[in-house]
């Protein structure tokens, strides 16, 4: 096929130079079959390993097993509507897990984001001393799987193993990390060791390309190294801002590796400790139609709150 | 730049083919194998030794070679991938399943009949076995092993505290507890754990059942009254802090043990070599006692554990799969290699006149440990019956274990909770279930 169309190609371009008209078409034609070309390796994979996935995901929570009497046989499948999403959200563990990854966020991702701008900024500064010394110790944290430091972390604050607690303990207090309570402000922590880096890095390059002049012209002006930042660094670096809350946003939603490793060593978390946990439970269950219809629960999800953000920061940015 | 083109599509084609071609051939071993040459089967399974037995009959078959995968233990991961590649199509012939988790296989329709290649050896195992791996009239695979429990405990510490006698009796149990702590706050009797299936064992020996069936509809009976009596046991001495509470099978554990803060678990059978393996510095001070009774004048135990050799769905050579799965719980050599090695204790009658079982164990001081288990055996409940989602069930029931350990809940809540789930999930999927 791709023969036959060249070949038609090449007949027009040979045509008299006079019949601009008939000359027009085929070489619009000829560019988008190029760009075909190239985009079909990308389509080929995206459709192959991302939209085909999703569109599954979306089936299957629309099925369900049925079995009868004792079901100690193979089950059928039976057409659920969307049943199995009345199921989900009525199911109090998994309503738990959804509102658990917004706290988490809410409280997390505004603390990260400071903490990286605040070392972005830093490391920006003028005056700062072994800047690639600490650029690269900032980063550090990033670089180790997130499943390593999530294990390291997880023997930091093991009952019976937490030098933090021990510490805690002979100054009179009692610490313990992986309680009920301290679940969450545990998770963000690991969270926040580990992914400050990344976004302080994001932000960090945003400043880089500030032109210098700027701040001269400000700091000429009789500007202060806080009026800088304050006045000219930070609204500039607003879409990189922007983009890491988006970022950490799904991050978030998807929180898995922290809750999953911690689990070994605090046994009162709960196997449906966040949506991915729940889903990944319901698959343990052998119930995969439930684990699509979490997944699915959870995309949508993470979209309205991550879009929301950015029509959220659009509408405000116009009105400034 | 024409031939250029041809290059780009073809390219494009070939990581189709491939990435489709990834999707589909991984699981040619249990496909139709060529005419010639010997039947190739894949076996999934986690216990210390099986690939032992494995290499044993594929010397001794050169027809039949099996390949043995070791996956994630079944409750950490192993049955989650092996119904994952019976979805998926591409599932091993063979798989390590606890009797446990063979009815939820069987309900997921992951199970392969091979009640004809299987029933003339119905005779060679303990009845109770054989029911194991038979559900519904239909034999699914071979019963390897059974699993009683029993009390592994630390010779000397149990007499540095002045415990003369291991406890025969949970009130010792709990007397003993009070009196170790009370000596040494830093030191525990025992621990308690998250893990739901010693914790079934607890409720097996107290003759407290969670699952039956009448009348073709389900009787789920998980906070029952005799369930009831050994939840608020436990929570009694989970109240007084008399026991540990490091998570099951946890490094944690482990530490405290090869320390001395913990002095005794109790376990089933296979855990006599883990422990062995786990604080080998402590070898030669530890021993096997009875696990502790309710009734010292009626002694009856509990039993947690003890799996198959299930033969999955999709297999093409289901016939030599059993074939297979009979001769690993049946051969004398594969037999004394799984006492020795997986820390067994056959379900094959044959089985029990293994040498292999009357070998003194040099970890456990020289005794002859199997000799507690045969004693035990007569006295295991043997009408146990497992429930057909015994995944969510046993996660449902880990959760609950690890907040009473932290005294986030109470056992008898814990049990009500789960009761609930489980009759709700199995409502869910439209199974008949009264309680």
């Amino acid at each position: 096929m791709t023969t036959a169309t060249s070949r038609q190609a090449t007949a027009s371009t040979r045509a008299p130079a006079g019949r601009t008209q008939s000359r027009r078409t085929p070489a619009h034609l000829r560019r988008a079959r190029t760009a075909a070309l190239f985009l079909a390796p990308f389509l080929l994979l995206f459709v192959a390993m991302y939209a085909a996935p999703i569109c599954y995901t979306v089936y299957q929570s629309l099925f369900r097993m049925h079995r009868d009497g004792l079901g100690l046989s193979a089950p059928t499948q039976v057409f659920a509507g969307l049943s199995n999403y009345g199921t989900a959200l009525a199911d109090p563990a998994f309503r738990g897990s959804l509102l658990r990854v917004l706290l988490i966020g809410i409280v997390q991702v505004p603390v990260m984001l400071g903490l990286a701008l605040g070392l972005a900024l830093l490391l920006d500064a003028r005056t700062t001393l072994f800047k690639r010394f600490f650029r690269l110790a900032f980063f550090l944290p990033y670089a180790l799987p997130g499943v390593i430091g999530a294990i390291m972390w997880s023997y930091l604050v093991a009952p019976g193993l937490s030098p933090i607690t021990a510490a805690a303990h002979h100054l009179g207090l009692h610490l313990d990390l992986t309680s009920n309570a301290m679940l969450a402000p545990t998770i963000g922590n690991m969270l926040t060791w580990g992914w400050t880096g990344y976004n302080m890095l994001i932000i960090y390059s945003a400043l880089q390309a500030i032109p210098a002049e700027l701040s001269e012209a400000a700091t000429m002006d009789g500007c202060s190294a806080w009026g800088i930042a304050w006045r000219i660094k930070i609204p500039l670096v607003r879409p990189a801002l922007v983009l890491t809350t988006v970022f950490s946003i799904i991050g978030t939603a998807q929180l898995y590796n922290e809750p999953a490793i911690l689990h070994n060593v605090a046994p009162n978390l709960s196997s449906t400790y966040t949506p991915i946990y729940a889903a990944y439970d319901a698959v343990d269950a052998n119930n995969f139609n439930a684990a699509a219809t979490e997944s699915v629960i959870l995309a949508l999800l993470a979209f309205v709150l991550s879009f929301g953000f950015l029509k959220l920061v659009q509408r405000r940015g116009a009105a400034l | 730049m024409h031939s250029g083109r041809a290059v780009a599509t073809a390219a494009a084609l070939m990581t189709a083919t491939a990435l489709l071609a990834g999707c589909s051939s991984s699981g040619s071993t249990t496909g139709s194998a060529a005419s010639s040459g010997p039947v190739k089967l894949d076996f999934w399974g986690w216990a210390p030794g099986y690939d032992q037995s494995v290499a044993l009959w594929n010397k001794s078959h050169p027809d039949i070679q099996i390949t043995f995968d070791k996956t994630a233990s079944g409750s950490k991961g192993g049955y989650t991938k092996m119904l994952t590649a019976v979805q998926a199509g591409n599932a091993p012939c063979l798989a390590q399943v606890g009797y446990e988790t063979l009815p939820s296989f069987a309900a997921a329709g992951a199970l392969q009949d091979v009640t004809d290649a299987t029933a003339s050896a119905k005779s060679q195992f303990a009845d109770w076995t054989w029911n194991q791996v038979t559900i519904g009239g239909k034999t699914y695979g071979a019963p390897v092993d059974t699993a009683p429990m029993a009390l592994m405990y630390r010779k000397d510490l149990f007499a540095k505290y002045g415990i003369t006698t291991p406890p025969a009796t949970w009130d010792q149990y709990a007397a003993d507890a009070a009196k170790v702590h009370a000596a040494d706050p830093s030191v525990y009797l025992g621990d308690f754990g998250n893990d739901a299936y010693n914790y079934a064992g607890l409720a097996w020996q107290a003759g407290a059942p969670w699952f039956g069936t009448a009348n073709q509809q389900w009787q789920v009976s998980i906070n029952s009254a005799g369930n009831a009596k050994v939840a608020s046991y436990w929570q009694g001495l989970l109240d007084k802090k008399l026991l540990k509470t490091d998570p099951s099978y946890d490094p944690s554990l482990y530490a405290d043990m090869a320390s001395g803060k913990i002095l005794s678990d109790v376990n089933a059978v296979w855990d006599a070599p883990i422990i062995a393996s786990s604080v080998k510095g402590t070898s030669g001070q530890w021993a096997v006692a009875p696990m502790p009774v309710w009734d010292a004048s009626n002694p009856v135990y509990g039993n947690d554990g003890g799996s198959a050799t299930a033969v999955l769905k999709g297999c093409a050579h289901a016939k030599e799969a059993a074939e297979f799965a009979l001769w690993m719980s049946t051969d004398p050599d594969s037999v004394a290699n799984l006492i020795k090695v997986t820390g067994i204790y056959p379900a094959a009658t044959s089985g029990l006149s293994n040498p292999a079982l009357s070998a003194p164990d040099p970890f456990y001081g020289g005794q002859k440990i199997y000799d507690v288990f045969n004693a035990e055996m007569p006295h295991i409940n043997t009408s146990w019956q497992w429930g057909p989602t015994m995944t969510q069930t046993s996660t449902d029931l880990g959760d609950g274990l690890g907040q009473a350990g932290t005294g986030g809940a109470t056992l008898p809540s814990v049990l009500g909770t789960v009761q609930s789930k489980t009759v709700a999930q199995m409502k869910q999927q439209g199974l008949t279930v009264t309680g």
